[in-house]
Order: structure tokens, then sequence, then C-alpha cells
């Protein structure tokens, strides 16, 4: 954890408009995350944790504040350059897996690869060990709706995977999940960050998930409330 | 469940919204249709029976032999008869009446051996038939008025006093003084063809049938019929014609009066009794509006059709927006199911709701629907036809209207209680073979209301009014349906080929395409849409092209005047004068192929024109790349007819000769020819062979007419006491025709011939003919040796023509005739012109014979069919038309019908009538309204699909952001992806707008020369880019992906964009970023 952050987070406000009513989801909050890490960000609903990460993956602009992220400052990116920030640096994990239904689970993995125009042979070879890494390579012929629900989100991390990020968001990755294969999901983030060097922010509020954690930030009302390192790194039986 | 029904409707307002406008269309286009076969056919009806020509709803009652102290009686017997007939509607009632042939004065026809016989006509309205040319109409019993012919012939002036005596061929009636008080000129299409002397004034050697012996007829003297019938004279003949005043018709007053007039026949010889020998109800009414009727049938079955289209059309968008409304509503209905609402609580709602849509949606389509109509009917065809209506509501459009949206609403019903597939289920191998099912079903439908439609009859009936209402929804949905048997497919290979490119966007939107739910439903939805809009379109043009060549084929011509009275020499001048177009008289009336003489009210019909003038006179269409020129190139006559030049008003003079002396008499005819290519005959007196000269009575009655056939019946009657001749008889006869002042082409007679006239040409031999200049003129010259072993008169007729006898005449002949009568080319049958039977030789086959549509018809030259006719010794040229070709200006048929020569039709008032007639004018509405229906309903369906898809999406469009696919690429994949399912079913709107193209397609020569240009232009520009081509490569490297290392690799790092600068946008030498 020593050297520049990967990620670096600067008094970052962000208040949206219902009605008459101004909710501020993001209160000037900072935070650095240094590479290579898993991060649990933890929070109640509402808390402020989607919009956080959706800010820092360049989904959402923050009204106040700066987010840094390899280096650059995404505030200053325009449409082109978020898009190709999140092509090229940060990948998502969604709560509800965000497989595209008509595409099978191999061509959801291709995805980023033909956005960032990867050559076919290229493309199909790395496909076959993205799925073969997450347990699927016996599936990859089948459409989401044809995989059980912890598949569907190992496919969903493969396919986070594919274009090689150098940062990883996880919005209640195990959210959907039952407590063995939510287990599971966080044992294969994790292992896949210590493995690539992947920086992990993984959104939850699943204890055990935070003690798969190097360190937990939780937030709350929009603020942070405390920062602290999570217990060491314990492995996990593979749930697969 | 009322509160959950309004609660939802109240949270998904947009989505009711659409599916409210879907059947409230549907339900518009059917309460509007409804209006149209029902309130607007019935005017159309009305409106056309209004409009009817006279002759067309007109009854005349013909009643013959009337003895004179029954006329008054028989008269007003038969005016109660028709009138009562024509009840509940006013009548107006004309009358005419002619009397038997009665003796007139010897000294008033001189020179004839023949008694002279005339006859009295009494008419109630004279002053509308005819013209008045000097004197005063009848107003005192005994006043007469003479034709301006029959005047002349007899020397008569008013003033001057006539004593009519016996009748001809009955007991001895007392005598009838009349006085001359006028002198008239008939009136064309005035109904003198019925005249008994067709208002010719006279006729010699005239016989009707009741007596053996020919006479000389004049007249008629014509008086007042009140006049008439207070003579005693019989009565030949009496017609009283009754006009109903059907201004204001009633269908109901119609049929019944049409019933009347069938049965009227039946009453009329109850009410005469004996007291005539001959009595006949004629009229066209009935068929008139059978015709009006069969035609009402006729719209109604393709206002029908359209509306059954529409219904489908409406029907499959809710089919789609009911199963995306299901699939919006999965959750919820999974959700009640699970708190335990039962199926049927699930249909109640749905039916609940569907009642209510339904409600509404009639409540906004009965005024919409009227309002519609209404404007419709401001608009043209149904604005010029005269059937503009305000709005109004009826019956049977509110049960149409109600009726319909149940029925679309109950589509609703079906969809929201049907079980919601789960996105990721499969077809079952059950539902996929019940949908091949239908697929097959559909098609064999849909190949035997294609079979029914070709087999059914031209001519409506109520079982070929369920197919053309049916056939065409029928067809279309599964023209669709089976695209989209096509278009899937295509699609799925496409999915396959897209998966092998590079890039996101395309691959995703094929998938999308082809693996997207409500795909299916969608696609029938665009073409079937496609497909009636390009129906509607493509029907349209093709109803008004066919409605010209209709009327083109029903004229014939471009111009064609239907003559009421026997054309004069110099008649063709005046018409071709007043035309400033190519004329030619015409012959086109029904006959008899051998003895067949066809189907009631379907007689076999010929047509004779001058056919060497066949492309510019005769219209309509022919098959393949040939042309009426063509056609008549094998018809006319190799050489034209010279003949001999006669003055107008010149004395022919006949003088002739027999060995022996014997005692023989010719009777000449003469056939002259004016410079239209009109013939007309003219009978002499009786000239005794006895070597004196007879002047013979001035048969060129106009300049420019040229003598081209002569016969003489040689007859041995002459004097009061006929000798008894018998043996051969040479006998010499010479017409001397004095010079015409211009020198003439043939005197050799080298083109003249002598025949001897069927039935027994044996009777004569030796002829000869020679023509030869005299003195006084140019002598014809004709000699034979007569057999007079018969007394049979008809059979002895020397035939002089300037021509030689065609033979068979070569004619074009309808495919129906073809068919019927069972030839084809070279076929060698004869057809009966008058009394004359003419051998013809099929030379063609057209589609259809112009004037004749549809009929069993034949197409011949005139002059070859008077020619086959005149070697016969028929001499006689049947005339009924002027066709005038290529009129100047568009008030030729004004002009025309100034000439007062009969009634003129041309081919766009023709197109006109039909295309606008008010009993037609509710088909092109009806189409009108299908092409915006269409694209009503299209526009509606896909807004909602693709609203609904959107919305289903808008997780998936975040997700994509998510994978740093940018909007413009979401974009992309969007449009990609609508595109690929709307791309080949939109391919009929093209079709559709080809179909209105009005130019015709470039011809071969100038897509070459246009190609040639095209070439040109693109070396041109390669030589021009060829320098810029290295930088361009340069330039335009196509970017490549990042490299990856094998395993989990990290893409080469790339400098992340920063905002857009000015001036760093792609321009015309810059490739695009990527």
């Amino acid at each position: 954890m020593s050297g520049e952050p990967l990620l670096r987070v600067r008094d970052v406000h962000r208040s949206f408009r219902t009605g008459p009513t101004v909710v501020h989801a993001l209160r000037g909050v900072s935070f650095d995350v240094a590479a290579g890490s898993m991060v649990a960000l933890v929070g109640r609903s509402g808390s402020g944790k989607t919009t956080l990460l959706n800010v820092i993956g360049g989904l959402d602009r923050p009204d106040a504040g700066t987010v840094h992220v390899d280096g650059a400052d995404i505030s200053a990116l325009d449409e082109d350059g978020l898009s190709r920030l999140r092509r090229e640096k940060v990948s998502y994990v969604f709560q509800s897996f965000g497989l595209i239904p008509v595409l099978s689970a191999a061509e959801n993995v291709a995805a980023p690869l033909r956005l960032a125009r990867a050559a076919p042979a290229e493309r199909e070879r790395r496909v076959e060990l993205l799925l073969d890494l997450v347990g699927l390579a016996d599936h990859a012929r089948q459409r989401p709706t044809e995989l059980s629900g912890g598949q569907q989100q190992r496919v969903a991390i493969a396919r986070a995977l594919a274009a090689s990020p150098r940062l990883l968001l996880a919005d209640e990755p195990t959210g959907q999940l039952d407590a063995e294969t939510g287990l599971s999901v966080m044992a294969l983030l994790r292992g896949i960050a210590e493995s690539e060097g992947v920086t992990v922010l993984v959104s939850t509020h699943d204890a055990v998930m935070m003690a798969l954690a190097d360190r937990v930030i939780r937030i709350h009302d929009g603020h942070l409330d405390e920062q602290a390192t999570g217990q060491p790194y314990a492995p996990v039986p593979d749930a697969r | 469940m009322l509160r959950l029904v309004s609660r939802r409707a109240r949270a998904q307002w947009q989505l009711l919204a659409a599916l409210l406008g879907v059947i409230t269309i549907g339900a518009t286009l059917l309460g509007t249709c409804t209006l149209l076969v029902t309130r607007t056919a019935e005017r159309a009806l009305e409106v056309a029976v209004a409009r009817a020509a006279p002759s067309a709803v007109d009854v005349t009652v013909y009643t013959g032999a009337v003895e004179g102290r029954d006329t008054r009686s028989v008269a007003a017997d038969t005016r109660t008869v028709v009138t009562s007939a024509l009840a509940p509607f006013p009548v107006t009632t004309t009358a005419r009446a002619s009397t038997v042939l009665r003796a007139l004065p010897p000294a008033l026809a001189p020179g004839t051996t023949v008694p002279p016989q005339a006859y009295l006509s009494g008419l109630d309205d004279l002053p509308a038939r005819a013209e008045l040319i000097t004197g005063h109409w009848p107003q005192h019993p005994g006043d007469a008025v003479l034709l301006e012919s029959t005047a002349g012939l007899l020397h008569l002036t008013p003033g001057s006093r006539v004593r009519l005596g016996a009748e001809l061929a009955h007991p001895p009636v007392p005598a009838i003084d009349v006085t001359v008080v006028g002198v008239v000129r008939p009136l064309p299409g005035r109904g003198w063809d019925r005249d008994p002397l067709a208002a010719a004034g006279s006729a010699t050697g005239y016989r009707d049938g009741r007596f053996l012996q020919p006479v000389n007829a004049y007249g008629p003297f014509l008086v007042d019929l009140a006049d008439l019938v207070t003579t005693g004279a019989t009565v030949d003949r009496m017609e009283i014609t009754a006009h109903p005043d059907l201004s204001h018709p009633h269908r109901r007053d119609l049929e019944t009066m049409a019933g009347a007039v069938r049965s009227a026949d039946r009453r009329l010889a109850g009410t005469l009794g004996d007291r005539v020998t001959l009595a006949r109800v004629s009229s066209d009414l009935a068929l008139t509006l059978g015709n009006a009727d069969d035609q009402r049938r006729a719209t109604a079955a393709v206002v029908l059709a359209i509306a059954v289209l529409g219904g489908v059309l409406a029907a499959t968008a809710l089919v789609l927006a009911g199963r995306l409304t299901a699939g919006i509503r999965a959750d919820e209905t999974a959700l009640r199911s699970a708190l335990g609402a039962s199926r049927g609580q699930l249909a109640a709602t749905a039916t609940l709701e569907a009642g209510l849509v339904a409600a509404v949606a009639t409540a906004l389509a009965i005024p919409a629907s009227s309002a519609l109509h209404a404007g419709l009917t401001h608009l043209s065809p149904l604005d010029d036809a005269g059937l503009t209506v305000r709005p109004a509501i009826t019956g049977a459009q509110v049960l149409a209207v109600a009726g319909g949206a149940l029925v679309l609403t109950a589509v609703l019903t079906v969809l929201a209680i049907r079980p919601v597939p789960a996105p990721g289920d499969r077809r079952t191998r059950r539902e996929l073979l019940a949908r091949s099912g239908a697929d097959l079903m559909l098609a064999v439908f849909a190949v035997a209301g294609w079979w029914q439609l070709h087999a059914q009859p031209t001519v409506a009936s109520a079982r070929a009014d369920a197919v053309r209402m049916l056939a065409p929804a029928l067809l279309l949905t599964a023209g669709a349906a089976l695209a989209l048997r096509v278009v899937l497919p295509a699609l799925r290979g496409a999915d396959r080929l897209a998966y092998r490119a590079r890039g996101l966007a395309l691959p995703l939107a094929v998938s999308e395409s082809a693996r997207r739910p409500q795909a299916v439903a969608a696609g029938l939805l665009v073409g079937l849409a496609c497909a009636a809009g390009t129906f509607g379109l493509a029907f349209d043009a093709t109803w008004h092209q066919s409605q010209r060549d209709q009327a083109a084929l029903s004229v014939g011509t471009d111009l064609a005047l239907t003559l009421g009275t026997t054309p004069v020499p110099g008649d063709g001048a005046v018409v071709s004068a007043a035309t400033a177009g190519a004329v030619s008289p015409v012959l086109n009336r029904g006959t008899a192929v051998g003895q067949w003489l066809g189907t009631a009210g379907d007689a076999p019909r010929l047509v004779a024109v001058d056919t060497t003038r066949a492309g510019a006179l005769l219209r309509g269409p022919v098959d393949g790349d040939r042309g009426w020129a063509d056609v008549g190139a094998t018809l006319a006559p190799r050489t034209r007819v010279t003949g001999l030049a006669v003055a107008a008003g010149a004395p022919l003079v006949l003088s002739g000769t027999t060995a022996a002396g014997a005692s023989l008499a010719v009777t000449p005819r003469l056939l002259l020819q004016d410079a239209t290519g009109l013939r007309t005959s003219c009978t002499g007196p009786a000239v005794p062979l006895d070597g004196r000269e007879f002047r013979l009575p001035a048969c060129a009655t106009a300049d420019g007419l040229r003598l081209v056939a002569v016969a003489l019946p040689v007859t041995t009657d002459v004097g009061d006491e006929p000798v008894a001749i018998t043996g051969p008889v040479a006998i010499a006869v010479t017409l001397t025709v004095p010079p015409a002042g211009s020198p003439e082409r043939s005197t050799d007679g080298s083109d003249w011939t002598a025949t001897s006239a069927p039935p027994v040409p044996s009777r004569m031999r030796d002829l000869t003919v020679q023509v030869s200049p005299t003195p006084t003129g140019t002598a014809l010259r004709m000699a034979a040796t007569v057999d007079l072993d018969s007394a049979d008169d008809a059979a002895r007729t020397l035939v002089a023509t300037a021509f030689a006898d065609p033979g068979p005449v070569p004619v074009a002949v309808s495919a129906r005739f073809a068919s019927e009568v069972g030839v084809a080319s070279g076929s060698t049958l004869s057809v009966t012109v008058g009394t004359t039977p003419v051998p013809i030789v099929v030379a063609e086959v057209v589609p259809t014979v112009p004037s004749a549509p549809g009929a069993v018809a034949v197409l011949a030259d005139l002059d070859t069919l008077s020619r086959a006719r005149a070697v016969t010794g028929d001499l006689t040229f049947p005339v009924d038309a002027w066709w005038v070709g290529h009129p100047a200006g568009p008030d030729a048929a004004e002009r025309a019908t100034a000439l007062h020569l009969g009634t003129v039709t041309n081919r766009e008032a023709e197109t006109a009538r039909l295309t606008g007639g008010p009993l037609r004018a509710g088909l092109p509405a009806a189409l009108r309204l299908i092409v915006p229906a269409a694209a009503l309903l299209l526009l509606a369906g896909v807004v909602l699909h693709v609203t609904c898809d959107l919305q289903a999406r808008a997780v998936e469009v975040a997700r994509l952001r998510g994978l740093g696919m940018s909007r413009r690429g979401i974009r992309a994949v969007l449009l990609g992806q609508h595109v690929g399912v709307l791309l080949p079913l939109l391919t009929p709107v093209a079709g559709a707008a080809l179909a209105q193209r009005p130019r015709p397609w470039p011809d071969r020569r100038r897509t070459a020369a246009a190609h040639r240009r095209r070439h040109r232009c693109r070396r041109a520009a390669r030589r021009g880019r060829a320098g810029a081509a290295p930088r361009r490569r340069r330039q335009g490297r196509p970017g490549r992906g990042p490299p990856l290392r094998p395993g989990l690799e990290r893409p080469r790092r790339r400098r992340l964009g920063t905002r857009r600068r000015p001036g760093r946008r792609a321009g015309p030498n810059r490739p695009p970023r990527r």
C-alpha cells in the first residue's frame, strides 16, 4: 500500500433533486485506494454506495470534487473519454449481474474485448481462459436466463476481467445470491485481486464479505464515517 | 377489481392510450367502411338512377295493328298500364303512331310503274323531335308537315293538299285529306330510327312483310297524334314511352317499380285483349337497376375487403400491443397469482379493462367515423359524384364500430390471461408444430383464395363478393407471415455472420434483431402494414389504369359519334372538319357467327372500321409489344378502290338493250363512296332495256363521290302486262357517268369486275364490264347472258364492282371469341351482316376488340367487308357510328355534339364516368383509407414496441455504458437492431412508390448511356484521386485493438481521451477517430 494510489477521491459531492426535495447522496467524500488492494465499501441502503461507485466509474459526474483513476482526473474527461476509461481501466460487476440476455455466456464475456476490437483469435482464446477461470467453461453457449444466479455473477466477473482493467468496481455483487454462493463469488474476487493485481472496490453490507477485504470504508448518509483496515485475508473453501 | 383497473390505468395511462388509439383507429376504419357500403352506397344508387339516361329508365310499350275504332282506347289503356307500373314515381308519357300504307295519288310520283304509297305518323311531341324548316306546326285537324326529303320528292310545299286513299292490304276505308302546312328536318337521337322508313322520307321497292309486291313508299305525313286517332285510320304500329321522374328515388320504390315493369307485359295483354295483334313492353329499367345493384355490390365488396384488411391490421397491432402489455404486467400478474388470484379472476379483471377500453374506443370511433366519412364525401371523387353528406350516425355504423371494438379488445383479453413465457423459455416442439400448422393453414387458405379469385366469374355475385372481401386480407397476411419465415432465418444467418466482426455494435444489433422477444409480432405488423399500404396504393393505381383501359376499350377510339340517323355522303367531311382528327365510318352491331347467335344479351359483335388507319383510330391494350396498327395491317385491303368520279348532282344515264327485243328491265342500284370511305347506295327506278336512255335520280348528293359498284337485278315484269320470256337472253346495259371535272385515274376498266350475284350465279353467264370514255362522260358497259327459265327475279343480278372479289374477309377475333367458338388463326367461318353471310378468315386473335370489351367480337376492315358484300349484290353499307382518332382540342366532343348527328362519347368522359360515377366512387375513397390507416397502425405499433423495448432495456443501456460503450455506439446498436427487422419488411414501400411512378422506365439505351456516363465519372474521379491515395492510406489505417498478452494481459496503455477541442473534428482529409 505504498506509492501512488490507484484511486484518489477528494471532497466529492453529489446531490439529486426529486421535485422540491434535494437528496445529498455524497457530502465531501475523500479517500484513496492503493493499487492491488481489495476495499469494501459498507453502508446501509441509500447511504450513497452506488452513487460513489458510479462517480468513480464515470457513469455519473460529481457536483464538486475530483476523482483520479490511475492518475487521470476523470472529471475532465468528455463522454468519449469516460467510455474509454470504462473500456480500458475500470470494470463493473453489478448486483443484478448486468448480462445482456440475448447473448450467450461466451458472447457476454467477449463483449468488452469486442469493444476493444481485439483480434478474433485472441478474443476466443481469452474468453475460453476467463470462463475456465470462473469455472464455467462448460456453459459457454448458454444464455444468462439458462444459468443460475451464482453462475451469472461469475460470468459477470469474467466479463469484468476480460479487458484487463486496473480497477474493478463491484456493486453488491452478492446481493442476489445465497450466502454460500455469495461467499464463493467474493472468494473469486479476492483471488483475482491477488493474482492479477487488480484493484477491487466492492460495496456490500455483508459482514463475511467485509472480512475478505484489505480495508473497509464505511459510508453513512453521504459521509465517510470511518476508515479501517480489515482483518487479514484468510483463504476460504472453494465454493464453486 | 374496479379500483385495481382504475389505478393501473392511471399508472399506465400512456400504454392504455396507445391501446385505445389502436382500437379506435381500427373501429373508426370499420365504421367508415360501413357508412361507405350502406349510406353512401344507397345514396350512390339513387344518384345513379336519377342521373341515368332516359333510354335506360324509360318504358316503351309497342302495340301493333290497331283498328281505327280502337286506337283511342288502346292508347288510353296503354298509358294507364304503364303509368301504374311506374308508380309511385311521377310519369310523363309521349306517344307516336304510324298508319298502314295508303295509296298516294300517282301524279305525285310520276315515272314509275310501281304504285306510290304513303303513311301518316302522329306524334304528340313533334316539335321536340324535328326542326321546322318552313311553314308551321299542325294546328288544326288535317294539318300535316313533311320531312324535307319527302316534300322534295313529292314536290309538296306548305299549302298543298293530298288525299291518301285506300289502305294497302286492308278493307276499304274512307280516304284522308291532309293539308301540308310545313316542312321539317328530323333531329338526331329522337327516335326516328323507329320510323317505318327510318326518316329517310322514301323507299323504292319497299316491302314490310304484309304484302308481296314492292311499292314506292313515301312519308310520313306528320300530324298531331290526337288528330290521328280521330281519322279512323288503321294504325300499323304505336309506341307509348313513359319516362319516370326519378329525381328523388328511394331504393324500395325502385325495387317495387322494377318488379311492376317486369310484370307489365302480362297486365298489358290482359288489358288490351284482342284489340291489338301485338303488345310488348320494352324497358332497360330492370337491367339498369340490376347493373347498378351489381356495381354497388362490387364496390361494396372492395370496401369491405378494405375493412377486413384494416381489421386484421388492427388486430395484429393489438396482438403486439397486448403481448407487450402482458410482458410489462408480468410481474404484477405473477404477484396476484402468488397472492391467490385465480385464473378466472385474472380473466375478469382483463375483461373489465378490455370492456372499458372497448366502450371508450366505441364512443370515440362513432363520431370519428361519421366525421371521417363526411370528410371523405367532400373530397373527389365522392364529391364529384354528388355523394356529399353531412356527418350522421346510423345503426349499422354503431353496430360495426361496437362489434369491431369488442372483437379487437377480446384479443387483449386473451393475451392478458395467456401465460407469459419467461425470457429464457424456448418454444416447445408442440408450440413450434402449432405455429407451423397455423402458417401452413394460412398458406392453404391463401392459395384457395387465389384460386377462387381466378375462378370466379367476371360478373358480381354474392359468392364472388365473399371471396373478394376475404381474399386480400388472407393473401396479405399469408404473404407477410411467410415473408417473416424467410426474414427471421435470414436474420439468424446474419447473426452468425455478424459474430465474426471485431466490434460489438454490429453483432449485438443483429443478435437483438434475431433473438429479441416479440420480433415475430412486430415483424408481422410491419410486414402486414407495408403490404396493406402497398396493396392500397397499387390497387388504386391498377384500378384507375384498368378504368382507363376499360374506357378506351369501351369507346374503342378517342371519340365515337354513334349515329341516330342514316349518314349521308359528306357527313364524314363534316365530322372531320369539326374534330380535326382521323375519321372513319364504323359498323358496330350484333351479328351471327354461322348459325350461332350467342347467348341472350351477349350476342357476338361485329366491329368494322377503316383498318388502314387502325393505329390512329383504335384504342385499348393489345398483347405484347404490338399495337393496333400492326393488327390493322393484317386486315386492311392491299389496294384502295378507285371507281368512277361522280360530280355532285350529275345526271347518271342508264340505257340497255336485249337480244331479240325481249322485254326486260333492270332496277339499278349504285354504290357511291365519299372521301372518308362512307359508302351509300342509291336505287333507281326500273329501267326497261329497250334502248332508251333514262336519267337516274340524283344519287350524287355531295362532291367527291366515286361510283364503286353497280347492281342490276334483271326482271321481266315490265309494264302492266308482264310477258313470259324463257331461255337465255343477252343483255347489254350502259351507265354513263358525266365528267366530274377532274381527270379519271382509271378509265380502262381493268379494275372493274362483273359477277353474278348469289344464290344461283349460274343464271347469268358471259359477264363483262368495260369502262370507256365517251363525249358525254365515262361509259360503264355491262353485258351478260341471262337465263330466264326461272321466275325467281332475285336470282338474276349482274354486279359490276370496281374491285375484285376479296374472298374470305380477314378478321381479328377476341380471345373470348376464339375460346367460345373454338377457332385459331387461319380458321374460316362466316358472319352475317344484315341478311348477307360474309365468309371470314381469322387472321389475328386479340385480347379484346375495341368497343366490345370482354365480348365475343370480330374486328374487320369496313372496306373489305363492303367489297365482300357488294360482290354478292348487297350494296347496302350499314354504318352505326363515326370514329375519330386524335381529335384536336379538349372541346372536340362539344364540337362533334354540335353537329347533331348522334350521341358523342369519348375516352376522357368515359374514364371520368367509370372512375367518378356514383356507384364506383366509393372504391377509390375506401382505398384512400387503407394507406393512412396502415400508416397510423404501423406507427402506433412500432412506437409502442420501441417504447416498451427501450423501457425494458433501460437497465441494459446502463450495462452497456458500464462496459464502456459510448452513447453513440448504444444508439447505433438500438437503431441497427430495429432497422434489421424493419428494413427487409419495408421493401414493399419501395414497390408502392414505384407503382405510383408516373414516368415509364428508362429504355435500355438511356440506361446504358447513363451507365457509360457514370463509368466515365468514376474513371475521372479515380484519376483525380490517384495522387492522394498514399496519403489516404497513411491516414486511414484502421485502428487496431489493444494487443493482449497471453493470459490475463493488460492492454497497451493509451492516452485517455480529453475534452474535444475545436479543430479536432474529423474532416474530409482526416479519418474519423476510432
